[in-house]
């Protein structure tokens, strides 16, 4: 999976060590600002109050 | 997958001169001849970089959970904090009466336990929903406002979120939790815990900073159940009835005693139960022009 993100990005190594930090940083964004946000509520615990 | 691995090595060769496809070798060192069986060997090895990405991920998820979520929080409570103040500087004094119903979400009261330190401070929003709760404390809709008689039942996260309520657990009896309004602070004092109730009179209640904290069950049976802390399943939805734990309300408003009750999840990163705190209203002070919490925690001993 990595390999092959590796193999078919574009230009020369440096250029691709930045594409590739480029791509972390947008899925780790993804995750933080949408994926989190949505799931959490869905989980066990974080409930504080009594019904 | 491996076809298309294989194409651009393919269509390069005849194309690119001697010197370029060197230049391009050194690049990009030509895959080694895939042994046999190399499709199960791809399938196993993008199956085990699954994994590792899962374990990042949830590892990403605790970071959200105990830093993000603080930091959104954080933010919100500020501004929530700012529009309180601004709220009431903008009222005249004799005006500033608390409103009998703020709206969901709405920030309406302030809340400060000098035990946690002299700076922590939240304001308090109306409802337990995810909403208000992330901006901090949340009020339960149709519990007692401050210094009513009956029961102010207040929520809070313990972890994540701006955490208000990360350390409910070291709270002692006789330990104040402030509630200011618009006009007044009100001083709630922790209720003596189950252990201490008994010994009281002669035990810690001779303590100056217990002044008006008794156990309440001393006067009343119908609060035989009410102490500083107490740990019920989420299920106890009385914990914040005007008589806690009665939910068919057994005495009249009159000589209903002013509490507070704190609730967060216990324990300590689950919702499996939650924690309790019960408080008695002790004093109660007006707000007076040039006055603030500072003068009221040296009136109070805790400054």
């Amino acid at each position: 999976m990595y390999g092959w993100i590796w193999r078919h990005l574009p230009g020369s190594v440096a250029l691709r060590i930045v594409e590739a930090f480029v791509l972390v940083v947008a899925v780790v964004a993804l995750l933080m600002f949408v994926v989190f946000p949505w799931v959490e509520p869905m989980l066990p615990f974080n409930d504080v109050s009594v019904r | 997958m491996s076809t298309s691995d294989e194409d651009p090595e393919t269509t390069q060769v005849p194309a690119t001169g001697p010197e370029s496809s060197a230049a391009g070798a050194a690049d990009r060192p030509p895959a080694p001849p895939r042994p046999r069986g190399g499709r199960a060997r791809t399938a196993v090895r993008g199956f085990g970089e699954l994994l590792i990405t899962l374990g990042l991920v949830l590892l990403l998820f605790v970071a959200y959970e105990l830093y993000v979520t603080n930091w959104k929080s954080g933010n919100l409570q500020r501004e929530a904090s700012a529009q309180l103040d601004e709220e009431w500087r903008s009222a005249p004094q004799g005006e500033r009466q608390l409103h009998v119903d703020p709206a969901d979400g709405e920030a309406f009261a302030r809340m400060y336990i000098p035990t946690f330190g002299a700076d922590w401070s939240f304001t308090v929003q109306e409802g337990v929903g995810p909403d208000a709760l992330e901006v901090g404390p949340g009020h339960y809709k149709d519990t007692a406002m401050p210094g009513q008689p009956g029961n102010v039942g207040i929520a809070g996260h313990r972890v994540g979120k701006g955490a208000p309520f990360n350390d409910l657990d070291l709270l002692n009896s006789c330990d104040p939790v402030v509630i200011e309004t618009g006009d007044s602070f009100y001083v709630y004092r922790v209720l003596p815990m189950q252990n201490e109730a008994g010994g009281w009179a002669d035990g810690k209640g001779t303590q100056q900073r217990c002044n008006n904290v008794a156990p309440l069950q001393d006067k009343q049976d119908a609060y035989d159940e009410t102490f500083g802390r107490r740990i019920v399943l989420p299920q106890r939805g009385d914990a914040v009835s005007p008589v806690p734990y009665k939910a068919r309300n057994p005495l009249p408003k009159a000589s209903q005693a002013a509490l507070l009750t704190l609730t967060t999840c216990h324990p300590q990163f689950s919702d499996a139960e939650r924690m309790i705190i019960h408080g008695v209203l002790t004093n109660q002070y007006k707000k007076a022009e040039g006055t603030g919490y500072d003068d009221l925690l040296a009136a109070i001993g805790e400054a």
